[in-house]
């Protein structure tokens, strides 16, 4: 730890110090850097079961040789570490088979973003305990059907994220997120429920303990007392929930890397009415407290509201500077990586069905009888982003006469995410995002299969 | 890695606030990892890995908190904040800064590591995967994929029990995946063996053979129709065919299941949990093994840990908190995927020791079932031992004799029914190679087993 090159860079000087060797050596590369802090506190039975507190910041190095990527990481920030990590990465590349797409540019400016509000330094580490202890507690004793609360957790964190790279661009936004989450299990007559709420928020004092404790208990307690679901094909309200948890399920088919090599069942279908008019789709990752906002991709290249599906029609796909390369448009702002330790793809940011004009009392009267899908779960086993088709364990509740009737047993449903949205009627007003990051209204369709007993 | 009075320093100013234990776990990491798809590199990376975690005890209580910023700034801010975690007035240990005695723990290294990856070139170890792409090439073959691993993990453990202990860790690894297709139909094939050495791991054939079993597995299942349904004897194949017993016996034998009762095995400690023939082992000191530890990530020495003897309950597998809350000797059994996890108690390589019988004589004791000869993946119900597993290589038995290969069958037992089921052991132990996902991360473990043969289980296959 005395000599020079252990010693720990900060920061920005890493950022630096990366760039001038990279240069030095004619060497292009990117550097993606990201740091974060994470407090997270569970609470079960009215004290504290876990704290966890952490501090996290890397490198990932991208050197572009002759047209290939050649990645690297690195969390030791000492000048030995980064030297390494620069000949790996040169390394990596020389090895790697040429793709011819791969680039590197001082991309446009991109929009002035606050995503970072009050901070969190005025937020102590007694407040954050007692939020997490509060939030179980109305959870406990919010009703004298909740059994116990399994799941109950404070979280919040503090990011910078930075792109550099040695065509001059060298960006960088600071981020604050604080979330809370609750899932009672409640009983009555022999049946066990549970349902999470969550809350996700970019500002400490925006949490409200009681009120989603309060959610999570009438959601889950309006579960009870299920019936046997029937078979068939039914008209349905998909819930605005579970209408955004299927778009995530699906999204990559609007990737253009999917589309590229083949997975996507809308490739070469742009122009194309695909969907019903009532559907478009936006991918905005400018929305002003979006999940995922950011002003910038993990290339550095400017975020842009974009229209994917308008009236129905397939209008384009999300793109990182390669595949908008390979398929001779502009990048739109979407490469994505886990992190300095991920390589680049393409992901959404927040994506969502806009909403339409009726309530949900609306659809439900418009479905008269039928279902009321509220959740999906098991996609990564019963859903093929390739194709579209999903068979899912599901949970709702049966509608008669536009009035929620009862809940359901357990059951299944079955179809094809291109049918839904063909068969769309009519588009709930409700729009709401998901933990993820995915929003939708509550959707009426014309016919879902459900398998009951 | 770290000075020593900064250490003593940072686990004092952690426990200030009344924690009973304080432990510092550092680690500095790399990694090589190269994939190539149908023999071109499609993606080559490097990684570095650097951080601490500190933990404290409250009684049995845990706070955990990690960084990688390793300057005494640093780790003294996060030894202050995870102090005041507790909201606790608890007195400042009377030793104070300074005062703790270290004392080298350092554990005798149990193998030693010939060729460090480091000192490999990339080029070298690309020619391994490209050794290993060819043999799995030939008629059918499809795709392939090979995916090239190697790790060195240097570790400090020190804790205010006066523990200090330093180790490196170096692992490989090689994984081939074949998609075989004749036009009709499709097979995958796997195989991905690894060890805890260098270099000296691909010596000889290794990378052939690797290449080669996994393409062995995806021809021979090409031909397969559907497995039948229904209850029947099944003989399941060794080394990683003992990835059930991991899943379904050893996560429930583990202090963390056993401390919440939330394992069927909870209090049956001496008493008959298995079948007489059946013997099983966690042996973290087999040199070399992928799972092997020199020392485990809270300071103590590995061991081999006797699960099963004939039959009978004789340990569970215990770490420092589990020794806590059960009262258990530890057994060198606490691990961790990295810094940015808690240590809990965990497996290293888990295997059902030999019998005296041969694979022969297991099947041809069988009139109708199935032979599981490769296992695939699956998923255990915590705490009741339920389970569900794909059979990647089957094949039916009809009159003592191995007939046609099935695919889509699946094992649907429960682990600790199996084990009284288990009624015939052959003499053939291997191990296989995985990575074993729980509470503290994704860590290499063995499995492993010699055939046996299981008097019922459920397969679900199509009626």
């Amino acid at each position: 730890m005395t000599t020079d090159d252990a010693r720990q860079l900060s920061f920005e000087e890493a950022r630096r110090y990366l760039l001038d060797r990279a240069r030095e050596r004619g060497v292009s590369l990117e550097v993606f850097a990201s740091r974060g802090t994470e407090t997270t506190v569970r609470a079960f039975g009215g004290d504290v079961a876990e704290f966890k507190l952490s501090s996290r910041q890397g490198v990932g190095l991208r050197a572009l040789v002759g047209g290939a990527w050649g990645y690297a990481y690195s969390e030791n920030l000492s000048r030995g570490a980064l030297d390494r990590a620069l000949a790996s990465a040169v390394e990596n590349a020389e090895l790697v088979a040429p793709e011819g797409h791969a680039r590197l540019g001082a991309w446009a400016e991109p929009p002035e973003m606050d995503l970072h509000g009050e901070g969190l330094s005025g937020v102590t580490v007694e407040r954050k305990v007692q939020a997490a202890l509060k939030l179980e507690e109305a959870a406990r004793t919010g009703d004298a059907r909740v059994v116990s609360v399994p799941y109950s957790a404070y979280s919040d964190g503090e990011s910078e994220t930075a792109v550099a790279n040695t065509e001059g661009l060298d960006r960088a936004f600071r981020e604050l997120h604080a979330y809370q989450y609750v899932a009672p299990l409640v009983s009555e007559g022999g049946q066990n429920k549970m349902k999470m709420e969550f809350e996700f928020t970019r500002e400490f004092e925006e949490l409200d303990p009681t009120r989603t404790a309060l959610e999570a208990t009438r959601a889950a307690t309006a579960l009870l007392g299920a019936r046997p679901a029937p078979s068939g094909a039914f008209p349905a309200v998909i819930d605005r929930r579970c209408m955004a948890d299927f778009l995530a399920v699906f999204s990559g088919m609007f990737s253009a890397k999917m589309a590229q090599e083949g997975k996507s069942p809308l490739a070469g279908r742009e122009g194309e009415a695909a969907f019903h008019e009532l559907v478009t789709l936006v991918d905005d990752a400018t929305l002003a407290r979006g999940q995922n906002s950011r002003p910038f991709d993990v290339e550095g290249f400017p975020s842009a509201p974009l229209t994917l599906v308008e009236g129905g029609v397939l209008r384009g796909f999300l793109h990182n500077t390669e595949t908008a390369s390979r398929a001779g448009v502009e990048s739109t702002g979407h490469a994505s990586r886990y992190g300095y330790r991920g390589t680049v793809g393409v992901a959404p940011t927040n994506l969502f069905l806009k909403p339409g004009a009726g309530t949900r009392e609306a659809l439900l009267r418009d479905l008269g009888t039928g279902l009321l899908l509220t959740d999906v779960q098991g996609a990564h086993a019963g859903a093929n982003p390739i194709t579209g088709e999903f068979s899912l364990q599901a949970e709702g509740f049966w509608v008669e006469n536009g009035e929620v009737a009862y809940p359901l047993d357990v059951f299944t449903v079955a179809g094809n995410i291109l049918d839904v949205l063909r068969d769309v009627r009519a588009v709930g007003a409700d729009l709401e995002f998901t933990p993820g990051g995915t929003g939708a209204p509550s959707v009426l369709i014309g016919s879902i299969d459900v398998g009951g007993q | 890695m770290l000075d020593r009075n900064l250490v003593a320093e940072v686990l004092d100013v952690a426990r200030s606030g009344g924690a009973t234990f304080a432990e510092l776990f550092m680690e500095d990491t790399v990694t090589t990892n190269l994939h190539l798809l149908g023999g071109n590199v499609k993606d080559a990376g490097s990684g570095n890995l650097y951080g601490a975690g500190l933990r404290l005890l409250y009684g049995t209580k845990v706070v955990y908190a990690y960084t990688n910023d390793c300057t005494p700034d640093g780790l003294m801010e996060v030894a202050r904040t995870l102090a005041r975690a507790q909201g606790s007035t608890g007195e400042v240990d009377a030793r104070g800064a300074g005062g703790l005695d270290f004392r080298r723990l350092d554990a005798k290294p149990l193998w030693t590591i010939r060729d460090h990856p480091t000192g490999v070139s990339k080029r070298e170890k690309l020619e391994i995967a490209r050794r290993a792409h060819g043999a799995a090439q030939g008629e059918h073959v499809r795709t392939t994929d090979v995916m090239y691993l190697d790790v060195a993990q240097r570790i400090l453990v020190a804790n205010t029990e006066g523990d200090w202990s330093e180790d490196e860790r170096v692992r490989s690894r090689l994984y081939v995946t074949v998609v075989a297709d004749d036009g009709t139909r499709r097979s995958t094939g796997m195989s991905g063996p690894g060890a805890a050495m260098g270099r000296e791991f691909f010596d000889g054939d290794l990378p052939e053979r690797t290449g080669a079993e996994a393409k062995r597995i995806a021809l021979a299942m090409l031909p397969a129709g559907y497995a039948p349904a229904g209850k029947m004897p099944v003989v399941i194949g060794n080394a990683f065919g003992g990835v059930i017993f991991h899943e379904a016996c050893g996560h429930i034998l583990e202090t963390t299941a056993v401390a919440k009762k939330a394992s069927v095995f909870a209090d049956k400690l001496g008493e008959r949990i298995a079948n007489e023939c059946v013997s099983a082992v966690d042996d973290g000191t087999i040199p070399g093994a992928w799972g092997s530890i020199n020392v485990d990530d809270e300071a103590t020495p590995s061991e081999r840990t006797v699960l099963i003897e004939k039959g009978v309950l004789k340990s569970f597998m215990v770490d420092r908190l589990g020794e806590l809350q059960t009262g258990y000797r530890r057994t060198g059994s606490g691990r961790r995927q990295d810094y940015t996890f808690a240590p809990t108690s965990r497996m290293r390589n888990t295997f059902i020791l030999e019998g005296e019988r041969t694979p022969e004589e297991l099947i041809a004791d069988v009139k109708f079932g199935l032979y599981a000869r490769t296992m695939g993946g699956g998923s255990v119900t915590p705490g009741t031992g339920d389970y569900n597993f794909t059979v990647n290589e089957g094949y039916l038995i009809r009159d003592g004799e191995i007939c046609e290969p099935v695919r889509g069958a699946a094992l649907v037992g429960n682990g600790a029914q199996d084990l009284m089921n288990i009624v015939g052991v052959a003499n053939d132990l291997d191990r296989g190679q995985g990575m074993c996902g729980s509470q503290s991360g994704s860590i290499p473990t063995d499995v492993g087993q010699p055939h046996i043969l299981i008097s019922e289980i459920t397969v679900g296959g199509r009626a």
